[in-house]
């Protein structure tokens, strides 16, 4: 079948000479298999191949018409409303409803900091959301963005709501979707409003030349004016009539706009010879904390434990892992025998008790309302049992 | 053979590099070749029947489905907590071990995953696709429904963009798998989506498609409709089975030669607008950071790149001894079309020769090379540059930095270079300025 195929594998310096003609077998070396007529200019810089008599590339392609196949129906106008949902930079999708920026604080508190910390600072692991410099230079660009940490010292770029994002739509739209991470699609539109109107607040975000102070409102037609700090700072320019071809445009010229080699073969000189001899970096800190650890050898593998799941065990998976896993949330670590002593203190029923009313960080039941008092009960002694000394 | 002298070197060396060893320094062994000898110790693997051979074996349909050896354990995808926030594995990327490949196709359990709000477990009987907006025919579709439409079948590769991106700033990890196992390569099948869209009617005005996904994340991307009617794919199968959950079951989006983040799974949706959608993928992340303190958007193609991956850090030349023929092997591949050729360096960039291309070479496809070398005992940096027929080079290190800096984070691409040195041993380095 590839052999077939082979036939129609010719060259792009003769491609618009010859289009179906056999040139395997000729004496020139370019006429090898994987060399295809191809045409430049795709949107993403690349070429584009054609289909033509069957063939495409090294693949021949069903030349039947297609014309008729028709399956599936048509959408109802409910179906269309509870998934046409998305939110465009112009307004469309936004949803009714408002929520101040001190309802967003006390939503915020309870529903994302554990994950991306006190005001949206980071810190615990996720991403930041809020702070950096938002001081631009004369040419509008954040400056902060502008910084490369070659030289050792130099702070990493901050890309948080008020530094990088370049449309509110987004944040609204991702918080509806996609967030709290764990209970994606739980917050009412007051509610998402309210965590948006939070965010925007701390990036000092002003809207129509106001500023948002905590019995700030935010709504539809509120959300619809926001002009972000770095709108400016990303290209091609993709808006217009004209955004599919600026991005045709930009990605044309590789060589000045993402970079490209060149295909020197001998005694070639790179910026990185001194002298006669590459300067070669080696690694500093390697990185080891990989799972699982790194092994090529051929060997039977270990005896697996069985390894029944309680139902405990796996509700604690499922729910409580997230935050308990891991130290960065400053929950205490399942296994973590000294931090588990010290919750243990308290007394079991406190601990249940703390688990199930919420406590710090940690919403009621760890935000799984649907969790019954005794199965949290469960979790808390697997948890227990899980961190205590190994007998 | 002089037992004291057997016995010494075995203590030092493993029974397998003692033949090696004896074979390729002495001339004596080489002759042995020909005729019978005295020369080695026998192999007990040889002259004793195995245990495999004198039992019955497993019953053939133990594992209905099929596994892998035992004995390949270790051939997984590994993480680390690096990869993840907070060492939360729902959003995190875990690696295809790369070193353990052949081929051009990558087993679908060994498949690089990507997820942001952990792997959906979908209901295929549930699963609904809907294709709506600037369409003349808006549709809903069954998976049942949507396999019925013709299928393709393209062999592409998949490929995140931040594979590699712990090594902007200079190398991180020093393995394969870590450094490049950000991708993987199937053969998808599925719909072309032109061959729906033709059905369907896009209006003139259609020039974006929003893809949208249903997990967690409702993973969403902007992408021109020219790529849409291009060979752009709506896919249910990767390697003749059913897609896996973590690569989207039962149904993701291919946009061959592009992000894969952008190749949307566990899809969803397909709305057409005259607009772009800046969804969250495309401005907050997945956008490149220039030196300019202003970032690429809409970046699709993976650039040309090529990497190798016999020998690496995992499989190095420590067994070797000097005077081997040994082979040079590694994959090189392009977004933005077809490998034409791939040139190796043996020191660091300095002086290339051209490495023969094997296999099938497919566009947006991984394409294996191989260079034969004669082994000395010395130490090396070997490189790999590969040309695509979109007229790319690979570029250097620096000649990647000098234009995208360091803080980019999406997109690299710079050539590789691993340091073989005096032992056989094999090291992630870079040949940089700064």
């Amino acid at each position: 079948m590839f052999k077939l195929d082979l036939y129609k594998l010719i060259t792009t310096s003769v491609a618009l000479v010859l289009s179906s003609t056999l040139l395997y077998g000729g004496s020139d070396t370019s006429t090898l298999p994987g060399k295809y007529v191809s045409k430049m200019g795709a949107v993403d810089g690349g070429v584009t191949y054609p289909r033509k008599n069957g063939i495409y590339t090294a693949y021949r392609y069903n030349e039947q018409s297609t014309k008729g196949v028709n399956f599936g129906r048509l959408p109802t106008a409910n179906e269309l409303k509870a998934w046409d949902v998305d939110i465009m930079p112009d307004g469309t999708g936004l949803p009714d409803g408002e929520g101040s920026v001190s309802e967003g604080d006390e939503l915020y508190e309870k529903q994302c900091s554990s994950c991306h910390g006190e005001f949206g600072a980071g810190g615990k692991g996720y991403p930041t959301l809020t702070g950096g410099n938002q001081e631009k230079l004369p040419n509008g660009v954040i400056k902060t963005l502008t910084n490369q940490r070659i030289e050792p010292g130099m702070e990493a770029p901050k890309r948080t709501i008020g530094t990088y994002w370049p449309k509110a739509s987004t944040l609204i739209w991702y918080i509806r979707d996609a967030m709290p991470y764990a209970h994606p699609k739980s917050l009412s539109n007051n509610e998402i409003y309210a965590i948006t109107a939070y965010l925007l607040a701390q990036d000092a975000i002003v809207i129509d030349g106001v500023e948002m102070d905590d019995e700030y409102v935010l709504n539809k037609e509120k959300l619809m004016k926001i002009k972000m700090p770095n709108e400016n700072g990303f290209y091609p320019n993709i808006d217009g009539p004209n955004g599919v071809e600026n991005v045709r445009k930009f990605f044309s010229d590789r060589a000045k706009n993402i970079g490209s080699g060149t295909r020197c073969m001998k005694d070639c000189k790179d910026l990185s010879t001194k002298g006669n001899e590459p300067t070669v970096m080696k690694i500093d800190n390697e990185i080891t904390d990989v799972v699982p650890p790194y092994t090529t050898v051929r060997d039977l593998p270990p005896e697996i434990e069985s390894k029944l799941e309680s139902k405990a065990e796996k509700m604690y998976n499922d729910a409580c892992k997230l935050c308990h896993g891991s130290d960065k949330m400053g929950a205490p670590v399942v296994g973590d025998i000294e931090a588990w002593n010290k919750v243990t203190q308290k007394g079991f029923e406190k601990v249940v008790h703390n688990a199930i009313d919420g406590m710090g960080g940690m919403p009621p039941k760890g935000g799984f309302e649907n969790f019954t008092n005794s199965e949290v009960q469960m979790i808390v002694e697997f948890m227990i049992n899980s961190s205590k000394k190994k007998q | 053979m002089d037992k004291a002298f057997k016995t010494e070197e075995l203590n030092s060396l493993s029974r397998r590099d003692f033949f090696k060893k004896t074979a390729s320094v002495s001339a004596v062994a080489a002759a042995a070749i020909l005729s019978p000898s005295s020369l080695f110790a026998d192999d007990e693997n040889i002259v004793h029947h195995t245990q495999w051979g004198t039992t019955l074996g497993n019953e053939l349909n133990e594992n209905p489905y099929g596994l892998p050896s035992k004995y390949e354990h270790n051939v997984v995808r590994r993480t680390s907590s690096l990869m993840s926030s907070a060492g939360d594995m729902h959003a995190a990327v875990s690696m295809t071990p790369l070193h353990e490949l052949e081929g051009i196709i990558t087993p679908n359990g060994l498949h690089f995953t990507r997820t942001h709000n952990g792997i959906a477990q979908i209901d295929p009987n549930k699963y609904r696709l809907m294709i709506h907006g600037l369409v003349e025919k808006p549709i809903v579709l069954t998976l049942e429904q949507l396999k019925r439409y013709p299928s393709e079948s393209r062999i592409h590769f998949l490929e995140c963009p931040s594979n590699g991106a712990g090594e902007w700033k200079g190398p991180q990890f020093n393995s394969l798998q870590f450094l490049k196992g950000m991708m993987s390569a199937s053969e998808w099948s599925g719909v072309r989506l032109k061959t729906i869209l033709d059905e369907l009617g896009l209006k003139p005005t259609a020039k974006w498609m929003l893809a949208e996904g249903s997990d967690g994340s409702e993973m969403g991307r902007s992408v021109p409709v020219e790529k849409a009617l291009d060979d752009a794919m709506i896919v249910w199968a990767q390697n003749g089975e059913a897609l896996r959950p973590e690569q989207g079951y039962p149904v993701r989006l291919l946009l061959p030669g592009w992000e894969a983040n952008l190749c949307v799974k566990w899809l969803k949706r397909l709305e057409f607008s005259d607009k772009p959608w800046y969804a969250k993928e495309e401005t907050s992340k997945y956008t490149a950071l220039m030196p300019s303190g202003k970032a690429i958007q809409h970046f699709y193609a993976l650039e040309v790149n090529s990497v190798i991956t016999s020998p690496c850090p995992e499989k190095p030349w420590s067994d070797l001894v000097g005077g081997e023929l040994v082979e040079i092997e590694g994959l090189a591949w392009s977004g933005h079309g077809t490998i034409t050729n791939v040139d190796i360096s043996l020191d660091g960039g300095k002086n290339w020769v051209e490495a023969k291309l094997k296999g099938l070479v497919l566009p947006k496809s991984w394409t294996r090379f191989s260079y034969m070398h004669k082994y000395v005992k010395e130490p090396l940096l070997l490189q790999s540059r590969a040309v695509d027929d979109s007229k790319n080079v690979q570029p250097t290190v620096n000649q990647e930095k000098a234009i995208m800096g360091v803080e980019g984070v999406y997109h690299r691409n710079s050539i590789c270079t691993w340091e073989v040195t005096l032992k056989g041993e094999v090291n992630n380095v870079q040949v940089r300025s700064i």
